[in-house]
């Protein structure tokens, strides 16, 4: 059987389709393949900012209930707050030092600098992660 | 050991409750394909929504919940099996008789695609194990943690003091994620990784089957291979974020809906309404993944209602009834679980505000040209593809391959798919017009994501409006010789 010359026509249009359809899609497989990271070598290391970083602070945390927090200004230290969170629920992290039990977390190697009046150091932790109690809040909690 | 239980558990409470749906299951490749695929979602469905009552009802012994459920599910199979009959799709004949050298570039292309999907996936999953982006470990996994950690407090997570972890948003990810971590004992992060990457691949595998089924194999690969070269769906999928499963309810309501709709269309075979609850259950379970499947939800019932209202040839009411009355049927349960959710536990969400505000931003006129210009430019960006974007290849090859004849085309299913996508689309825009956030902050972190959301539906229904890829049309209206 011997297809007309219409559906010859419609068969090279159909079949250029077909491959420009494909070449257009195996340029984004290559993208995909060229963009793909190096498990060897994480750009964005959460681990190492969040569970391993306030492994130690966690054990002096109670188990539950809210603790504040204080650290680096500005919007990009957001992100070193968020991740104090993931790591330390199911304990809330209030971005507040109106707490009894306030979480420092800064610059490593840097120190907090001028606190808050009532806050004192409980403990360093290293790293720049500290645990500070405020004081007119800790007496409240006591009342 | 436990990881391997919980896996079996999930898949088996998802291939039971599909096949309850799904009762007669046919011999062709495809329907298997499809109902596995299903059954990764569905499966992940039901651990998330037998965790959360588990933890409301505060039920310690969730492996006993679990298997009370599978063994419901099971009953209710082995109940409704119907050996020997008709399958409740009709699937198409194998299409591959275009030139074999075309053949051959089809299936050569989608192996490539999908090694190169496969290859980015794994090397995501491995460098970003706690996923990749501020929602994956700000919302997705914390709220997991919470779930998994707080124990008997676990609702301490979904407070006021956390805004920024969006507490309103509901918990199909998180407590399909924390339903394993009990199983476990600790909170891997190779969980969510795992789920990431099988929602993303699963999606691939509905569209793959569901196409095949009614469009015939080189239109499944070709339709793949779209999906799978999209750069963002892969990225986006493996970062842990919840719009991949979001994506792969949305596609499987469309494709369950017009499944049920083709066998329907013939007025021969006998209908399935288990296709329809199964479209209601995974339109539910959209809603209980993120805010904006609640947006679907409701899109999908006014399509329908809308469709079903100006089908021509005005079917008896009982025919409409039955095209609808199971889906919302099936709809209603996980409505009452996300009700419940969003009264009871949730706090409010923060993109209303109050009507003043909502009033003047909706009767502003810079506002809506933002949102255009945006949406017009995200069109052809968010696939993050190389020189030529996904929309206009597909866009081309309609060109080339022409426009599907009514009468092969699950028309009510279509229609109701369409129409549901361009709702959820329409909402979408609103949401932006309405929104409290800075509007270019917001559409520049969002719109992209919202795009992702639709585009395996939006292959989906392309694949059904555009010709077969094969020269058998062409043959068939090149003149026959006459029969012996």
């Amino acid at each position: 059987m011997h297809a007309s010359p219409t559906s010859t026509q419609l068969q090279g249009r159909k079949t250029i389709g077909i491959v420009t359809f494909l070449v257009g899609c195996l340029l984004s497989s290559a993208r995909l393949v060229h963009d793909a990271p190096n498990p060897r070598n994480p750009p964005g290391d959460i681990e190492r900012r969040s569970d391993q970083r306030f492994a130690v602070l966690k054990t002096a945390l109670p188990a539950r209930g809210v603790v504040g927090y204080i650290g680096e200004p500005g919007i990009p230290a957001l992100s070193d707050y968020y991740l104090a969170q993931y790591a330390l629920a199911p304990v809330v992290i209030d971005h507040s030092t109106n707490h009894a039990l306030v979480v420092g977390n800064f610059f490593p190697q840097s120190s907090p600098g001028a606190l808050p009046p009532g806050l004192h150091l409980i403990r360093d932790f290293g790293g720049g992660v500290f645990l500070f109690s405020n004081n007119p809040f800790a007496e409240e909690d006591k009342r | 050991m436990s990881l391997t239980l919980s896996v079996v558990v999930c898949l088996a409470c998802g291939f039971f409750l599909v096949r309850l749906g799904w009762s007669r299951l046919g011999q062709s490749f495809s329907e298997h394909w499809l109902v596995g695929s299903l059954t990764v979602g569905f499966g992940l469905g039901i651990f998330s929504v037998v965790f959360f009552l588990s933890v409301v009802l505060q039920e310690t012994r969730v492996i006993a919940v679990d298997v009370a459920a599978l063994a419901l599910l099971m009953a209710g199979f082995f109940w409704r099996r119907v050996p020997q009959v008709p399958s409740a799709v009709g699937v198409r004949a194998n299409d591959g008789i275009e030139p074999a050298w075309l053949r051959r570039l089809v299936i050569g292309a989608f192996v490539i695609a999908l090694c190169a999907a496969l290859y980015s996936g794994v090397m995501r999953t491995l460098a970003y194990p706690h996923g990749d982006g501020w929602d994956a470990f700000s919302i997705w996994n914390l709220h997991a943690r919470f779930l998994f950690r707080g124990g008997s407090n676990w609702r301490d997570g979904f407070t006021t003091l956390l805004p920024w972890s969006h507490p309103d948003y509901p918990l199909l990810v998180p407590a399909a994620v924390a339903h394993f971590w009990t199983y476990l004992g600790y909170d891997s992060p190779l969980v969510p990784a795992a789920i990431g990457f099988l929602f993303t691949f699963s999606t691939a595998g509905v569209l793959f089957s569901s196409i095949s089924i009614l469009r015939g194999r080189t239109a499944a690969l070709l339709g793949t291979t779209a999906l799978l070269a999209t750069p963002s769906f892969i990225e986006l999928g493996t970062s842990q974020y919840a719009d991949v499963p979001l994506s792969f309810f949305y596609l499987a309501t469309i494709v369950l809906l017009c499944l049920h709709d083709d066998r329907a269309q013939d007025h021969v075979s006998p209908r399935a309404p288990g296709l329809l609850v199964l479209a209601g259950i995974a339109t539910g379970f959209a809603a209980w993944t993120k805010n904006e499947g609640q947006l679907f939800l409701c899109a999908i019932v006014l399509a329908r209602l809308c469709i079903l209202a100006r089908k021509r040839g005005r079917p008896h009411s009982r025919a409409r009834t039955g095209a609808i009355f199971p889906l919302l049927i099936a709809i209603i349960p996980m409505l009452f679980l996300i009700a419940g959710f969003k009264h009871y536990i949730a706090p409010p969400g923060d993109l209303f505000s109050d009507l003043t505000t909502t009033l003047h931003k909706l009767l502003d006129p810079s506002r809506y040209w933002a949102i255009t210009k945006w949406y017009f430019k995200g069109f052809f960006r968010f696939g993050r593809w190389w020189l030529i974007p996904g929309p206009v290849l597909l866009t081309g090859y309609y060109f080339a391959a022409g426009k599907e004849d009514d009468d092969a085309t699950p028309q009510t299913g279509l229609r109701t798919s369409i129409l549901a996508l361009t709702i959820t689309l329409a909402g979408y825009f609103i949401v932006y017009l309405i929104t409290p956030y800075d509007i270019y902050w917001h559409l520049r972190f969002s719109l992209s994501r919202l795009f992702l959301q639709l585009w395996p539906s939006a292959i989906f229904v392309f694949f059904l409006l555009v010709k077969p890829t094969t020269v058998r049309d062409d043959l068939l209206r090149a003149p026959h010789p006459a029969k012996p």
